[in-house]
């Protein structure tokens, strides 16, 4: 019977062993992530001045969720400064909806070369995230791969800054109020990397890193503008939060003229019928089938 | 034997049960790193406090610093007292194993402090985070079992009892206590597998409702033999009654919290039925591995196999030192 016992006990921290094992398992690679990032330093981009635009309109189909409000009571500073403090995930007025980041995820250019291949300078000017009212502004960004991030605090009480980027070095800093700007760079490409903030937990921000300039966020009317796409055809990505861990993306094949514009509306949205793909892995996470759908 | 270090042993159990709630309420919260500082929190211990109008250079206790900090102040609490613990064992306690496990205490906390400092330098690496959620239970297992070798109860002279053929309960229970600890890293690594915003992966999911079968089935069996082959025997039945009521109730606060925690993801924050229910099923558990582990001590401080009935005055006398 002790050998029964034993064998049992064995058995089950054995299993259970293996099946921690498998959840520490590293996550599968971020092929959006990884869409930029792969590409060697190529040709650098010459202007030949007839770079076009690509624009669109960024709908929400079916009935928006309410902005849930947030309980900053833990923060009396974030109450005050905000005293409507809410959630930011699906932004949507008049049937737009904000905060898409919207990219061009590949294509070839009207020449033949790789948009994926092709060196863009790097803007010296750091793209700037701020954090006002106890909310990241903006909610979403893009920078490129390089390009410093220029992060300042608004807010009379401290934060902390915590990107949680799968390919990008990790790091966490305090920002106090009144302290300098934090200034960053993430070297690698990678849609979109979640940016939170451990003292307020509610607070959240997205940052896409690209190697080209040619992305966009969705404004409050819903529409976005890249410029200056040289000509070409390529495919257009629009991501956006909600949709499980991953967020949801969604792609398009968008013809750009020399000189012209190409066209790339997006709908998202319950009622949304737009094929799909998958978006950013950022969870090695699996949701549970009993309770459906978070 | 000294009450007064029975006494000081219990208190050392109790405010590391404490320290255990206020460890679950950082995970819950996602406050884990909510200071990149260690071991002082952006430069400073004490927290910021107003006093007559005039305010103290220190710890702004606001948002989720209350908790890391919080936690951080707790567990110096806890080693500080283990230190005087060992102090008093070294003072009163005459047992050379007592003392001997009063330091590896000791020896405990210091580990899970640098383990909890390792895992906000680290930024949260599930293997060191679940191995300071995994410390934490032994830990306080041990201050139990500090507690339970210096009471009056565990050093006043018992008869032993013969076990009957068959499964021994003595095993029986240890098999119970260890499938328990196992459960306990299920459970911690599911914990820090994802933040309260991110769905838990559901292999490990399963995994430790899997366990609770096991620890079920365990325990259950264990713990109701107890109490049907000695029934007048207290020493026994109380740890044993107390281990089936505490099972029943983290049985409930399970399925409360998987609901609770499934529903987090869609949540702006972490709200406080989650955090409630989560943190109260970890200290639940913490509770049932505990007294199924002095239910474990006592099955072999008063039970024998049927060839060797021996006088339990005769195992103290043996072990002490």
């Amino acid at each position: 019977m002790f050998k029964q016992m034993k064998v049992w006990l064995v058995l089950t921290v054995v299993l259970s062993l293996l099946a921690v094992a498998a959840s520490c398992s590293k996550a599968p690679t971020n092929e959006t992530a990884d869409t930029n990032a792969g590409s060697t330093a190529g040709e650098t981009y010459q202007s030949k001045g007839d770079e076009g635009t690509v624009s669109g309109v960024i709908a929400f189909l079916g009935t928006a969720p309410a902005p849930k409000k947030i309980d900053a009571s833990a923060d009396a500073v974030c109450g005050q400064r905000n005293p409507n403090l809410s959630t930011e995930d699906t932004i949507v007025a008049d049937g737009k909806l904000a905060n898409v980041f919207v990219y061009v995820k590949d294509g070839t250019t009207a020449d033949g070369k790789k948009i994926t291949g092709i060196t863009f300078p790097v803007p010296t000017e750091a793209a700037a995230l701020d954090q006002n009212g106890c909310q990241y502004k903006p909610h979403v960004m893009g920078l490129m791969a390089n390009q410093k991030i220029r992060i300042t605090n608004s807010d009379p009480t401290q934060h902390n800054v915590h990107p949680t980027p799968k390919v990008n070095p990790e790091w966490n800093q305090t920002q106090a109020n009144g302290a300098p700007p934090i200034e960053k760079t993430f070297s690698r490409a990678e849609v979109l990397i979640p940016v939170k903030c451990n003292q307020h937990p509610w607070m959240k921000a997205y940052v896409g890193v690209l190697k080209h300039p040619l992305f966009a966020v969705s404004g409050a009317d819903g529409t976005f503008t890249i410029a200056k796409v040289p000509p070409g055809k390529y495919t257009i990505a629009a991501w956006h939060e909600k949709g499980g861990a991953a967020g949801t993306e969604k792609t398009m094949e968008v013809t750009v003229p020399a000189n012209g514009a190409g066209k790339a509306d997006f709908s998202f949205g319950d009622a949304a019928t737009t094929s799909t793909t998958p978006g950013l892995k950022m969870m090695p996470a699996i949701e549970f089938p009993m309770l459906g759908r978070h | 034997m000294n009450k007064g270090v029975f006494r000081f042993a219990l208190l050392v159990a109790g405010a590391t049960f404490f320290l255990i709630i206020a460890g679950a309420l950082v995970t819950s919260h996602d406050a884990g790193l909510a200071t990149a500082d260690w071991p002082l929190t952006d430069g400073h211990f004490l927290p910021k406090v107003t006093i007559f109008g005039i305010t103290t250079s220190g710890v702004n206790m606001v948002g989720n610093l209350f908790w890391e900090h919080g936690h951080r102040m707790i567990a110096t609490t806890v080693g500080f007292l283990t230190i005087l613990l060992v102090i008093f064992l070294f003072a009163r306690e005459k047992r050379r194993w007592v003392r001997r496990l009063g330091v590896a205490a000791l020896i405990g906390v210091v580990l899970q402090g640098l383990l909890g400092g390792l895992t906000v330098k680290l930024m949260l690496p599930l293997a060191v985070s679940s191995a300071h959620a995994t410390l934490a239970q032994l830990f306080f297992c041990t201050t139990v079992a500090l507690a339970v070798f210096t009471s009056r109860s565990w050093q006043q002279q018992r008869s032993t009892i013969e076990e009957p053929t068959g499964v021994s309960l003595r095993y029986l229970c240890a098999t119970a206590a260890a499938v328990i600890l196992v459960q306990l890293v299920i459970g911690a690594t599911l914990r820090h597998s994802a933040t309260w915003d991110k769905p838990l992966p559901t292999p490990l999911l399963l995994t430790h409702i899997a366990g609770a079968v096991i620890v079920t089935a365990m325990l259950g069996t264990a713990a109701v033999r107890v109490l049907r082959r000695y029934k007048g025997e207290r020493f026994l039945t109380r740890p044993a009654t107390i281990a089936l009521g505490l099972l029943a109730l983290q049985l409930v606060l399970g399925v409360g919290a998987y609901l609770a925690r499934s529903a987090s993801p869609n949540d702006p924050q972490p709200l406080k039925p989650m955090v409630a229910i989560t943190v109260a099923h970890v200290a639940c558990g913490a509770l049932v591995f505990a007294t199924t582990f002095v239910l474990t001590l006592r099955c072999f401080k008063v039970l024998r196999p049927r060839e060797s009935v021996v006088s339990s005055s005769e195992f103290v006398v043996q072990s002490s030192g």
